[in-house]
């Protein structure tokens, strides 16, 4: 772990693995600690969340004409 | 609804062109995506009946997909290597958009209300031209991971790469589609053409 507080740089890169690992519970606190504060960090945990519910739902239904 | 076998053929043939293209982006050989979405479609049209009265036709459709293709990835992938001087570009391209002191260079885009943006159809579309523009290893990685929801260790045997190797670049590919949906869907601010593109 780099330091006492996670940087940005540090968090973008365990929102991407905590999709597609289990994050051990230092970096998940780590992690969640810096985004209560972290606007920008907050904002690509979104972009992510949303790309991932995109990808697994796919678009909306043709309505029936 | 579904009122005849015409009426499904008709839907099933129209859904053909964009399955194809999905099912290249993870075989990376036309004539194996071809046989694989013409497997899936003829196994609908069989047994229509296996159909009725679930949630969608796309979905129904999809998911019988993507078992073809899990079926056919080790065919696929045989041969593939992966090509690690994509991996260097990749890193810096990531390592740009942070400053020396870990904090981002610019701020995030506010993306808005995803319901909103997941109802609309053009978004997909753009979505989908986005992972068209990932190069090759990183399109299959990410296919494999968010569309056929392989998870890592199977995602691993089949491409014999390692986990840190997957992970690297899983996230190379989201901020690679992050920066392409915010280029060419957030961030246009009239009516979207696809000439940006």
């Amino acid at each position: 772990m780099s330091g006492l507080k996670p940087t940005c740089k540090e968090v973008h890169r365990l929102v991407s693995e905590g999709m597609d690992r289990q994050l051990s519970l230092v970096e998940r606190t780590r992690m969640r600690l810096h985004l209560a504060v972290c606007e920008a960090c907050t904002r690509f945990n979104g972009q992510m969340d949303l790309l991932r519910r995109a990808m697994r739902q796919g678009p909306p239904d043709d309505k029936a004409p | 609804m579904i009122t005849d076998a015409n009426s499904l053929h008709r839907q099933l043939e129209a859904m053909r062109p964009q399955l194809v293209r999905f099912a290249q982006l993870q075989l990376r050989n036309d004539a194996l995506a071809e046989d694989a979405v013409q497997d899936a479609l003829i196994a609908v049209l069989e047994k229509p009946e296996r159909f009725a009265g679930q949630s969608s036709l796309r979905t129904y459709v999809t998911g019988i997909l993507k078992f073809k293709i899990i079926d056919n990835l080790r065919v696929a992938t045989r041969e593939r290597q992966i090509d690690s001087a994509e991996d260097q570009s990749e890193d810096e391209a990531i390592d740009a958009l942070f400053l020396a002191d870990g904090h981002t260079v610019e701020q995030p885009r506010a993306w808005g209300n995803p319901d909103g943006t997941l109802e609309q159809k053009d978004f997909f579309r753009v979505l989908e031209v986005c992972l068209e523009k990932l190069p090759a290893q990183t399109a299959r990685i990410f296919m494999m991971r968010e569309w056929l929801e392989l998870d890592t260790d199977e995602i691993c045997k089949e491409l014999a790469i390692t986990s840190a190797n997957a992970w690297v670049m899983l996230y190379r590919a989201r901020i690679r589609l992050r920066e392409c949906l915010d280029l060419n869907w957030f961030g246009a601010p009239a009516p979207r053409s696809m000439g940006t593109l």
